[in-house]
This record gives C-alpha cells, structure tokens and sequence, in this order.
C-alpha cells in the first residue's frame, strides 16, 4: 500500500480509472448484500431470531407449553381452595375451579400454538 | 469437605450471609454480591462498548450494539413500535437474567436467577407493569382483555373466569420457568460431577468408566449455555408478549 501511495501522482489517469472501477465494485457488493439480507430476513421471518440451537429452541418451546398448562391448572387449583375456605364449602369450589383452571390451561397452549408471535398488532 | 460438597448438589444454592449478620436492616449474602456483580459487568459493557463509538466497531462495542440491535428487534417484532417506549425495562431486564444465567455457569459462583424469589420478583415487575400502564392508558377499557368479542352469552361468564385465571398464571409460570432451568441444569451438573468423584474413589476400572460422565459434563455445559441464552430470551419475549396486551387489549 505504502509505495503506491508515494506514486500517486504520476499514475493520474489510471487512478480515476481505479476509482470507477472501486465504485462500480461497491454498487455492485452493496446491492449483493442487500439481496442478501432480504433473503436471510424473508427465511428467518418465520423462526425466531436464535441462529442455531435447533434442540435447544424445541426444548424451551415444550417447557413453555408445560409450564403455561401446569401454572393454569395450579392457579385454579389455588383459588377454588381458598374460596372454599373462605365460604367453608368444602369441596364444591374446588372441583369447579380445578375445571376451569384446566380449562385455561388448554387456553394457554391453544394460544401459543395458534399465535407464535404476533407482530405488532395495529389497533382495530 | 470435597466428597461432601460432592453429594450435596443443593449446597450451591444456600444463601449465605457475608459480613456479619445484619448491617442495619440488611444483610448483604452473597446472592446481593452476586446482584452487584452482575449490574457492575453489564454497566461495564454498555458505558465502555458505547464510549468509543468508532465507525468499525471493537469487540466490546461490537457485542454491546449486537445486545440492543437484538432487543430492539425483538420488542419491534411482538409489540410493534409503540412497545419501544417500554424498551429500557425490556432491555434491562434481558441483560440482567442473560448475565445472572452466564455467570452462574462459571464454577464457585452463584446463580441468582436460580432463586424463585428473583425470578417471581421480576416476573410481578412485569405484570405490574401490564396492569398498571394498561388501566392508566385505556382505563375501564383495559378490561376488554377478559372479555372476548364474539363469544355467546351464556358461555360468557366461565370464558371470563377462564381469562382471568390465565391471566393470573402468567407470571407464575415466566418466573417458575425461568427458576426451574437454571435450577435444573445447575443440579444435573452437579450430580454428573459427584458420579466422576465417586467413581473414581470406587475402584481402577470404574475410575477409567469415569471418564463418561466428565465428557456429559462437558456436553451438558454446552448445552446450559444455550439454555441461559434462550431463557432470557424468553422471558424477553413474553415480557413484550404481555406488554402488548397492555398496549393493544380486547383484540
């Protein structure tokens, strides 16, 4: 680099040339990039942005739908007791919320397989 | 003290004071020194990665711009851009539970998301977050979240229960999951590394046997690694998740 630098001025002419050619050089790298980019954009739109990990993402995927339906049947669980401790009937609002918290716990898994993400929802 | 510390896979997780049992009101333990670490780390890694700010970026400046490039995608991909108002909680919080995950995984150190009360306290955050913005943004509004449109009226009460009942379980399960990893993993860790010990007091042929669970020790760090990553993740995007309830409820 160092020489070519010192010669520069006697090699006018060839320098406007090498010019051009770096610019045409880089329109040409700039727009392969940016079809790139939208290729890897429309591929990954799909997934989530993790790379790699395939094992990995399914993993946490499964632990998300057990804890979102184990959590949905606690929380009912949880609640139907303490009302019945609250109004001493014992087992009548246990069962029933137990129902629903199962209830809203298939509601949890429905909704993370029917809408894995939900990009930016405009306002109805 | 090794052979026990060996069988004792839970001994990692005791919180132990450090000084001396309180300093006024608090006690300082080493999941506090742990906390303290981890903000200290990640500060290091914004204040200096963005002190510089050179054109062809450095390593550190590198990875501090991939952490919010990152972070804002993903609050840009699930809560749109109005969701970038809440983009400092989102971020911190990703940072902190990615760093607390990363460092816990180093031998001798303590996992601080491996504490439900951590995880729970972020999660409550959250959902705090949720309820509070949505009911100051969209008032008596904020409600429509539990009630769906287009639902027979008969069956209108137990879909409004069994909306309020997920909605209760939300931060129960982001902060049992994140707690159930990271304690899961670091104990699966440990046993493997009690099985290389005793094996090899055992005997010659089960010590050469133990050469087995070292090489799963080596696999499974691996693969911790990826989970401390992937649960931060998660709890990231479900925050924005959520948040985008608060912003856009009764869709």
């Amino acid at each position: 680099m160092q020489p070519k630098v010192s010669q520069t001025p006697m090699e006018k002419p060839d320098k406007d040339d090498e010019a051009l050619q770096m610019k045409a050089r880089l329109d040409r790298l700039s727009s392969a990039l940016e079809a790139k980019n939208k290729s890897i954009s429309s591929a990954s739109d799909s997934s989530d942005p993790v790379a790699g990990g395939n094992i990995g993402r399914t993993m946490s995927l499964g632990f998300r739908v057990l804890s979102e339906f184990v959590a949905g049947i606690i929380v009912g669980c949880l609640m139907g007791w303490q009302f019945d401790e609250w109004f001493s009937t014992s087992p009548l609002f246990l069962i029933l919320f137990l129902a629903l918290g199962t209830a809203a716990g298939f509601w949890n898994v429905y909704r993370i397989a029917a809408a894995p993400t939900q990009p930016g929802k405009t306002d109805q | 003290m090794a052979a026990e510390q060996a069988i004792d896979p839970i001994h990692q997780f005791n919180i132990v004071p450090l000084f001396a049992d309180h300093v006024g009101t608090v006690t300082f333990t080493n999941a506090s020194l742990f906390m303290v670490i981890i903000v200290g780390l990640i500060s290091l890694l914004m204040i200096y990665g963005t002190s510089t700010s050179a054109m062809v970026p450095g390593r550190l400046q590198a990875a501090a711009e991939m952490a919010y490039e990152f972070v804002a995608s993903t609050v840009r991909g699930s809560a749109g851009t109005e969701g970038m108002r809440f983009f400092p909680l989102v971020f911190s919080l990703f940072m902190f539970v990615l760093f607390s995950n990363l460092v816990g995984l180093v031998p001798y150190t303590f996992t601080v998301t491996s504490q439900i009360i951590v995880t729970f306290a972020f999660a409550a955050l959250v959902i705090g977050v949720v309820i509070v913005y949505g009911v100051i943004r969209h008032g008596a509004h904020f409600l429509h979240l539990f009630v769906p449109s287009g639902v027979a009226p008969a069956l209108m009460p137990f879909i409004v229960l069994i909306e309020v009942i997920s909605f209760i379980s939300r931060p129960i399960s982001l902060s049992v999951r994140l707690f159930a990893n990271m304690l899961a993993g670091h104990i699966t860790l440990k046993v493997f590394g009690g099985f290389v010990t005793l094996m090899i007091g055992a005997g010659a042929l089960t010590a050469i046997a133990s050469i087995l669970p070292l090489a799963a020790i080596v696999m499974l760090t691996a693969f911790e690694l990826l989970v401390a990553f992937l649960q931060a993740y998660v709890f990231a995007i479900l925050t924005c998740v959520y948040l985008n309830d608060a912003i856009h409820p009764g869709h």
